[in-house]
């Protein structure tokens, strides 16, 4: 399992911004179980990279391939089979309902391609101090619950790859560190690789390599 | 990792929008009437099609109609009979399944009934093909050098003497008395010599309105007391599977054929009540039509109205494929139910219309033809395959 970048430039980026960078034009292979920071200030892409490799966007020149598929020629169907088993994903934006409970939003992810028995999505409530808001409107919750909301979600699933783009930018130090761990804990139950995107380095992150966009 | 557990329309239904309860029933009631009516229409089209085919005598399933050309003031002076071509032409139409002209005599016949009953009366003689007479008996033949000519005559003959009979004088015959009278057939050469065969009236016809004696006497006769030249045939007869149906009468009409009008009037009533059916029919295609509209307005707007919340679920990597199939087959059972209530009542008129309105009920099933209960289903699986095709094509914009 692995995930390779063949070139790849954004149609809209500026020239100097694509010289500039480790990824964008250059060569790279993603392996399952690598676990991969990505570091760029805003405006270089960050969000444009992790769309790309989730299929969302195809506004791109070069190749991504997944498993030697070009991820831009998978039809609808089949980069939903991708979604469903293979990649799981933080957005910076959340996209939560926000009609509707917390648990609710955990479990319409955790019952397409459950990895986890409901117990257990309670449990990584608890862990990560949303024990008592399961019940609650997501949208009624603040930015740093809502973004544990987005990442208890994205943990329901088999990944063989977990994108995050900004996964913390709303959690203090001791909410991150603890979201983090448990990120890697499930990672490495799965034996799956994680693809960081963030403006600073990570410190909780044991990554094993760092890249500059 | 648990075992995967079934996810369906359940799982999704509470992030779509359901929308108001009346105009989804209002679509719901709309396309069941409309079901109904056009299975009710198309029902009634084939009762009729079989109540007004089986009201003439038929042969083996065949009815059988003579047809003249219509003598009219324009064509009166002109040679009217039918020349080989026509019976050719008439053979060829895919409506006709077989055609033969009615010879006639060509020389003076005179019929007496003996001492028994003083009738006598100048007479004409026809013979048509054995196959198109109804009542044949073996008896009716005829060779050469044999003195009994058997008859075949029109029961509306025997009717019309049976009428005037007593204010002659003479006695009344039944078609079982008829047969024992003798008669006497005086067949009149040009050279003014006869020759007189014993005649006997071995069945009556209620299809050939003639005198009907063996076509090897007809022939034999002209040979012999006539001129010897072969005539063309002034009425064909003709076999049909429908004398009633629409395209022999539009044949006959553009021919200017004529027919008796009694025999083909079914097919005059049956095309204007097939054509009134067939228009209500076209109505009932309008309302079926408009209720599916209506049910494709509102899934339109279910969906436009989820349209955040299924771009999201399809992010998460819920399947366009499933979740079309899924929202499909909720609705399955609705159709199913709408179609099954539309057939029931369709039913339940065939069996009143039966009972109550048909003379003779051994004519009509009581129940639904064939063709409506597979038109029923055609109706669920178009209502199915154009909402799948509309959630699809929704799903795909988004």
């Amino acid at each position: 399992m692995k995930i390779e970048l063949n070139n790849v430039v954004p149609k809209f980026l500026e020239k100097e911004k694509i010289a500039a960078s480790e990824i964008w034009n250059s060569g790279h292979i993603f392996s399952k179980g690598e676990s991969i920071q990505v570091v760029a200030p805003s405006g270089s892409g960050k969000t444009s990279l992790i769309h790309f490799l989730y299929g969302m966007r195809k506004d791109y020149s070069g190749n991504i391939l997944f498993n030697d598929t070009k991820i831009k020629s998978l039809n609808a169907v089949k980069l939903a089979d991708i979604r469903a088993l293979h990649f799981s994903i933080i957005f910076q934006d959340l996209r939560l309902f926000h009609n509707f409970s917390v648990l609710n939003n955990i479990e319409i992810k955790r019952s397409l391609a459950p990895y986890h028995e409901p117990s257990k999505a309670k449990e990584m409530a608890e862990r990560l101090g949303l024990g008592g808001k399961l019940s609650q409107k997501a949208g009624t919750c603040s930015y740093g619950e809502q973004q544990r909301i987005a990442i208890i979600r994205a943990l329901q699933q088999p990944f063989d790859f977990i994108l995050m783009d900004e996964p913390f930018s709303h959690l203090d130090e001791v909410n991150a560190g603890k979201a983090m761990e448990l990120i890697e804990e499930e990672a490495t139950a799965r034996g799956a690789g994680i693809i960081l995107a963030d403006l600073q380095p990570i410190t909780h992150f044991n990554s094993n390599k760092t890249l500059h966009l | 990792m648990p075992a995967p557990q079934k996810i369906s329309y359940r799982t999704i239904a509470p992030y779509l929008y359901s929308g108001s309860y009346i105009s989804r029933f209002f679509s719901y009631a709309g396309l069941a009437v409309g079901v109904m009516l056009l299975l009710s229409c198309v029902q009634m089209y084939i009762n009729i099609d079989q109540l007004l085919r089986d009201k003439n005598p038929r042969k083996n399933g065949y009815d059988f109609i003579s047809v003249t050309k219509t003598i009219s003031n324009e064509n009166m002076g002109r040679d009217n009979r039918f020349s080989d071509a026509d019976i050719e032409e008439l053979k060829k139409q895919p409506f006709i399944s077989d055609a033969a002209p009615m010879l006639s005599n060509q020389f003076r016949v005179k019929m007496s009934a003996g001492n028994i009953i003083p009738f006598s009366t100048d007479l004409f003689l026809e013979s048509v093909r054995n196959e198109f007479i109804d009542t044949l008996p073996p008896s009716f033949q005829w060779h050469e050098g044999q003195e009994d000519v058997p008859i075949i005559f029109s029961a509306d003959f025997l009717e019309m003497y049976n009428v005037f009979a007593p204010s002659q004088d003479l006695p009344q015959l039944s078609e079982k008395t008829i047969g024992a009278v003798n008669i006497v057939l005086e067949c009149y050469a040009t050279d003014g010599t006869s020759h007189n065969f014993r005649g006997h009236i071995v069945a009556v016809s209620d299809r050939i309105n003639s005198v009907i004696v063996p076509q090897t006497f007809l022939e034999w006769g002209n040979k012999t007391f006539g001129n010897g030249t072969a005539q063309a045939a002034a009425r064909v007869f003709v076999k049909t599977t429908d004398a009633n149906s629409a395209p022999l009468q539009q044949y006959l009409t553009q021919k200017d054929y004529h027919v008796n009008k009694d025999r083909t009037k079914f097919g005059r009533i049956k095309t204007t009540l097939q054509a009134i059916v067939a228009g209500l029919g076209g109505l009932a295609v309008l309302v079926v039509l408009l209720s599916v509209l209506l049910f494709s307005f509102y899934l339109q707007l279910m969906i436009s109205r989820s349209k955040d919340n299924l771009y999201l679920l399809l992010t998460l990597g819920y399947s366009p494929l499933w979740l079309s199939r899924t929202m499909t087959k909720k609705w399955l059972p609705l159709y199913g139910t709408i179609i099954i209530i539309a057939l029931a009542a369709t039913e339940f008129f065939q069996y009143m219309f039966q009972k109550n309105f048909v003379a003779g009920q051994d004519l009509l099933s009581p129940y639904l033809n064939g063709y409506v209960l597979i038109l029923s289903g055609v109706l669920f699986l178009l209502c199915v395959l154009a909402n799948y095709s509309l959630i699809k094509r929704q799903l795909h914009r988004l």
